[in-house]
């Protein structure tokens, strides 16, 4: 029973979602009956239980979709057959990326319970929250691009209002209106890319456009099409020379914001395009245009990132980064390069989730976000540093950390499908990274300077970052698992295809 | 069968007006505006080549367009209240006062 079903046995979702979207319904009335009665700290725990739900959930997904047959599941919404009305289609990747958001979103979920706590309107906070997972659960099991659409802008009107959360001061209001208005002008591209998909195919059913689009001769409209679906796609998972909003909204937001905005939500973005470019091209067509953009993005990343001075706007570019590197298993066009990809997505979500919240702990304590001003919090911070120590160096990708084993698998991707330039540019990027993300662990390490005092952070946050850290390394040491849960959802993306059309056309 | 070059010259037209009123007006609900066009274009186009099928009209195109219409409401909403937020703040609403953010 994965599927649930809705009134009249009309109306179909899949179960995960089903839970985020009643739970994000249902949060303003917890909210309502926990002021009434006064009973403290409903809400958090109704969030956690959403999301923890939801995780438990996935895991049903995915033991049912290993026993379908071909591994893919076929969900129509309505009741009828695929091709005509909105369905869903999950296959390995779907589970992986829904087990990616579900898992960041409990461990976020939890951490908010004591970061929030001296903000108001936590009612509003915790229903978008949980509309924003809601979204992005359903951008990876859509199997057609209306319904992706759908999650997509239910995805980013949450995230447009979080990051505008803590709206008394100018910074939050000012970012949230450029990620806006930025976010708001792809999507029109990528509701014209969805045109000019209807008027090559007749349909936006997944699959059908691989059906009838794969290996069309070019023509005028494919290169159209290929490029409205970079800026549609392109803008939500910040491509240089489309990330100009990233680095304003995702330092303003809140700190557990942050750590799913980058940690997750950029991804869900990179996900879309992944996905619809496999769809709709053959891999030789959009490699050396991928590659560009990965060497792009990943070098003005990390030089703009050396000249930071904010802490989580240095993290920011950093994850503009990550996306660099992401790109070139896109590039690289192989299963392969594809597994390294959202081996990738996953460990960087652990990564700059750690980051990103071990930094909030910071700012929640000290109170200023200056790296400068930072000296010596190390000392004061012990829990905190050490778990933002091993995220940095994961990110910098140090063997023993889980971002070693994502990056080794890019690069040799990249080696490995011709591209050797590119792997060469990445490896020089990693070893510029590096400079920044000691350049923290040094400032936090020194002495401090006389009357600056922090405590460590409440206990919550302490084990939250702690436990994240710990994953960091275990699953450096032994990736095995995670690496072959990679490879099925990698294989059902770039060889599974033909099947991926089949369940749908029969 | 409808000509389809006339919408396609339109979705153009519109594509750029929307793209040019994004890019040199200051007045942020002028900008909202800007979006607002750039998805009636894609609408538009989508419902011009909804005539394109032999025989009939196709209502998927128009099912889509309905929800599209929708979607780009909500977003511009949050938009507007956006801009209202802004204004609080600066007492203007000329997105060139907008530039503490940078880097």
């Amino acid at each position: 029973m994965v599927a649930q079903d809705f009134i009249i046995n009309g109306f179909q979702l899949p179960l995960p979602l089903a839970v985020l979207l009643l739970g994000g319904l249902a949060s303003p009335l917890v909210g309502i009956l926990s002021r009434k009665f006064e009973v403290k700290k409903i809400q958090e725990a109704w969030m956690v239980i959403v999301s923890a739900s939801a995780l438990v959930t996935v895991y049903l997904l995915y033991q049912t979709v290993k026993a379908t047959a071909n591994e893919i599941l076929v969900i129509g919404m309505w009741g009828q057959a695929p091709p005509l009305a909105g369905c869903f289609e999950i296959d390995m990747l779907s589970v992986f990326m829904a087990g990616s958001i579900g898992f960041l979103g409990l461990l976020v979920a939890v951490y908010s319970v004591s970061y929030m706590e001296r903000e108001t309107r936590l009612t509003e906070f915790y229903t978008l929250v949980t509309f924003m997972m809601a979204g992005m659960t359903g951008i990876v099991m859509a199997g057609d691009l209306f319904t992706l659409f759908v999650f997509w802008e239910l995805m980013g009107l949450s995230s447009y209002a979080l990051v505008a959360f803590l709206k008394r001061t100018w910074g939050p209001i000012e970012a949230g209106f450029k990620y806006l208005m930025m976010s708001a002008t792809a999507g029109a591209f990528l509701l014209l890319s969805m045109a000019i998909i209807y008027g090559m195919t007749g349909s936006l059913n997944f699959a059908v456009i691989a059906d009838s689009l794969r290996g069309a001769p070019s023509s005028p409209w494919i290169f159209i099409l290929f490029s409205t679906l970079v800026v549609g796609f392109g803008v939500k998972s910040a491509i240089v020379p489309l990330h100009t909003w990233l680095p304003d909204a995702h330092p303003e937001a809140p700190s557990p914001i942050s750590a799913l905005l980058s940690g997750i939500v950029i991804e869900t973005g990179l996900y879309a395009l992944t996905r619809v470019l496999f769809l709709a091209f053959e891999p030789g067509m959009f490699k050396l245009p991928m590659a560009f953009l990965a060497v792009l993005t990943m070098t003005l990343a990390n030089v703009t990132a050396l000249l930071q001075s904010d802490i989580k706007r240095m993290l920011a570019y950093s994850s503009i980064a990550q996306i660099g590197y992401m790109l070139m298993g896109l590039a690289a066009g192989t299963a392969y390069g594809v597994m390294g990809l959202f081996l990738h997505v996953f460990n960087h979500s652990i990564m700059k989730g750690v980051a990103f919240l071990a930094s909030g702990s910071i700012v929640h304590e000290t109170g200023t976000r200056d790296i400068k001003s930072l000296r010596g919090v190390g000392k004061m911070m012990p829990l905190t540093s050490i778990s933002l120590f091993i995220a940095l160096l994961g990110l910098g990708g140090v063997p023993g950390t889980n971002g070693f084993i994502s990056k080794y698998h890019l690069f040799s991707a990249a080696f490995g499908s011709g591209l050797g330039w590119l792997g060469i540019m990445g490896v020089l990027n990693s070893a510029l990274s590096m400079a920044y993300y000691l350049r923290v662990m040094q400032v936090l390490l020194g002495s401090p300077d006389k009357g600056f005092k922090a405590h460590e952070a409440p206990i919550l946050m302490v084990a939250v970052t702690l436990v994240m850290a710990v994953i960091i390394v275990f699953l450096g040491v032994w990736p095995a698992p995670i690496i072959s849960f990679a490879t099925d959802a990698s294989e059902a993306l770039v060889n599974g295809l033909s099947t991926f059309i089949g369940a749908v056309l029969g | 069968m409808m000509p389809l070059a006339p919408f396609v010259a339109t979705t153009v037209i519109m594509i750029i007006i929307g793209l040019g009123c994004l890019m040199f007006k200051r007045d942020m609900v002028r900008l909202l505006i800007g979006v607002e066009i750039l998805f009636n274009a894609a609408n538009l186009f989508f419902i011009a080549l909804a005539t394109q099928s032999p025989g009939m009209i196709d209502p998927f195109a128009h099912s889509v367009v309905m929800m599209a219409i929708v979607l780009d409401g909500t977003v511009i909403a949050v938009g507007l209240a956006m801009v209202l937020n802004v204004y609080k703040h600066y007492k203007t609403i000329d997105i060139r006062k907008l530039r503490r953010l940078k880097w």
